[in-house]
């Protein structure tokens, strides 16, 4: 199944669609009619630059902020608006760029809470941290408080913790950020693992690049607000346009 | 051996709280008062931490559900013609209860945490200082319709001739099982996500968590353990007020448990039992204190600037209070 293209590994229903998403913010436009489709069992990539609208566009999907048009659908539901509680019950988890950690927990129970939210008992809590923290490369750090990790490993812990809600889709926003070079292409490998085994889908926002096209099924770029191209990673790197907007855009 | 050092947590409390009640035995017989006073005040400071430590949204309101178990405590263990002649228009159902000692109790919890859900569906939507002002609004509410209906109370009226029951052992035994309830409640999933919650909101509710609903079942909770405390409060004085379970108390227990640490369970026990400590001395003291080189008094009203004192340069030098916010475990 890993080989198999893109289209064949999704099935009908099974996909987080946004559809049509404008917002804006004291007259600015975040987002002007973008729409967005994620399905299980592929990595979508989101890039463009600062201020493209891709955390707004996160948000929205997440429920931490409501679209001024558009709407968001789960398997053909529409959950515009629903509150973030309930799209995480319904298999909907993301990171976030800040860590947003549980700074008062240790590393382990950081990832049991997140089990525990979703409604998993306390052992199948602890089994999930276990599987994580492994996966993650954080079982050394399990005791230590989530306030002192260094950069990357929060960045990990964070994408342990929306894994924990056992999510049929998860957004990772600017997972990467504070990997060293080294540490990328084992990260790249994990977000391989949740989609081949946890048969999740993916929308990965990331600076890097690289990463994002190496890993990803397709790619969308962001705009000011809009989907400027989407593809292939392969046709995206060809994507001229793309080149100008971001490539060959400072690294901000 | 996981188990174990999770429930080390709970042992220090209990140990502490059992060695007050032990000790208090041997002391004499005003001073006997002064222990007992001090576990009855630590079962009310962990029932304001059930709610405080986990949510992270402070309640000034808390002693209202101390003071409806307590009167309802008291009115259902007084004798007919006694709560009649304090209050004729006492409705019939409240005038001809009469239950046992441990009845009382079980129906000053339940009445406690009745009132708090009742209060907290509306007050749970709020965080943050309006929160704080909201709960404070409800002791303020509940202060004047006990005071003035007296339907439901003897009004301004005190409640009198209560049975004393609450002995060491009732006062022992009932703080220990609150600490106990406690303790399951914080290492409950319930607890844990709650506590989540107060670190990071926003991640907890993308994480599955409805804060309002997990913040209401806390609050119902800590409701029905403070009014079982004033079941036990009522029992050890043998008479109440309205103005006994009100500001006073409210300020007392909110410093004993800043003091302590409302970050933990030990926090509060702690801080429970040295502020009536301090208190007591501070209030013996301002009656004259013999300290065998001759008779010390400091003025009235030393006791609560004091306390106020303790409250702020803790607040200003150690936030998270005496115990650092941290249980005492093996690890």
């Amino acid at each position: 199944m890993k080989d198999a293209a893109p289209e064949a590994r999704r099935r009908p229903g099974e996909s987080l669609r946004a559809g049509g998403v404008s917002r804006s913010f004291e007259g600015v436009h975040a987002l002007d009619g973008v729409t967005l489709e994620l399905h299980r069992h592929e990595v979508v990539g989101l890039i463009g630059p600062n201020g493209a609208g891709k955390t707004t566009l996160v948000n929205i999907v997440t429920g931490f902020d409501f679209p001024d048009e558009g709407d968001v659908e789960l398997a053909g539901e529409e959950i515009t608006s629903w509150p973030p509680h309930r799209r995480a019950r319904n298999g909907l988890a993301r990171t976030y760029q800040h860590g947003r950690l549980f700074g008062g927990l240790s590393v382990r129970e950081n990832v049991e809470v997140a089990a525990l939210g979703v409604g998993a008992g306390p052992r199948e809590a602890r089994r999930r941290a276990d599987e994580l923290l492994g996966l993650l490369g954080l079982d050394a750090r399990e005791h230590a408080s989530a306030a002192v990790l260094p950069h990357g490993e929060a960045r990990k812990l964070g994408v342990a913790r929306a894994l924990a809600t056992r999510p049929r889709f998860v957004l990772m926003d600017e997972p990467a950020a504070g990997l060293s070079e080294a540490e990328v292409p084992g990260f790249a490998e994990v977000v391989r693992t949740v989609r081949d085994e946890h048969e999740a889908g993916v929308l990965l926002i990331d600076h890097n690049v690289g990463l994002v096209l190496d890993v990803c099924d397709r790619v969308q770029v962001l705009d000011e607000g809009r989907t400027l191209a989407e593809g292939t990673p392969t046709e995206i790197r060809r994507n001229i346009d793309v080149t100008a907007a971001y490539l060959g855009g400072a690294h901000a | 051996m996981r188990r174990l050092a999770e429930l080390s947590g709970l042992v220090a409390p209990v140990l502490l709280l059992a060695l007050v009640g032990v000790v208090g035995t041997f002391t004499s017989r005003s001073v006997q008062f002064q222990f007992r006073f001090a576990l009855v005040m630590a079962a009310i400071v962990i029932a304001l931490y059930v709610f405080v430590g986990s949510s992270g949204v402070v309640s000034f309101g808390h002693v209202s559900f101390v003071a409806v178990g307590g009167f309802a405590a008291g009115l259902t263990t007084v004798p007919e013609a006694l709560k009649l002649s304090l209050s004729p228009d006492l409705f019939p159902v409240i005038a001809s209860a009469e239950v046992g000692n441990a009845a009382s109790l079980a129906i000053a919890a339940a009445v406690g945490g009745v009132f708090a859900l009742i209060v907290g569906v509306p007050l749970m939507r709020l965080s943050g200082l309006s929160a704080g002002i909201a709960t404070f609004a409800v002791l303020v509410i509940t202060n004047n319709v006990l005071r003035n209906w007296e339907a439901i109370g003897p009004g301004a009226r005190t409640l009198s001739l209560v049975p004393e029951t609450t002995s060491f052992l009732q006062a022992t035994v009932g703080v220990i099982a609150v600490a106990a309830l406690a303790f399951l409640y914080q290492r409950s999933r319930w607890g844990r996500v709650l506590r989540a919650s107060s670190d990071d909101p926003a991640a907890a509710q993308g994480a599955g968590v409805d804060i309002y609903r997990q913040r209401l079942l806390a609050f119902a909770l800590s409701g029905a353990l403070a009014g079982f405390a004033g079941g036990l409060l009522v029992h050890l004085l043998g008479s109440i007020t309205t103005q006994q379970v009100y500001l006073d108390l409210a300020f007392l227990t909110l410093a004993m448990l800043v003091i302590g640490g409302f970050r933990s369970l030990w926090g509060a026990v702690v801080g429970a039992l040295l502020v009536s400590g301090i208190n007591s001395l501070l209030l013996t003291a301002e009656r004259g204190l013999d300290l065998g080189i001759g008779e010390v008094t400091v003025p009235t009203g030393t006791r609560l600037v004091t306390l106020g004192a303790v409250m702020a340069l803790i607040l200003l030098f150690r936030p998270t209070g005496v115990t650092g916010g941290r249980e005492l475990t093996l690890r």
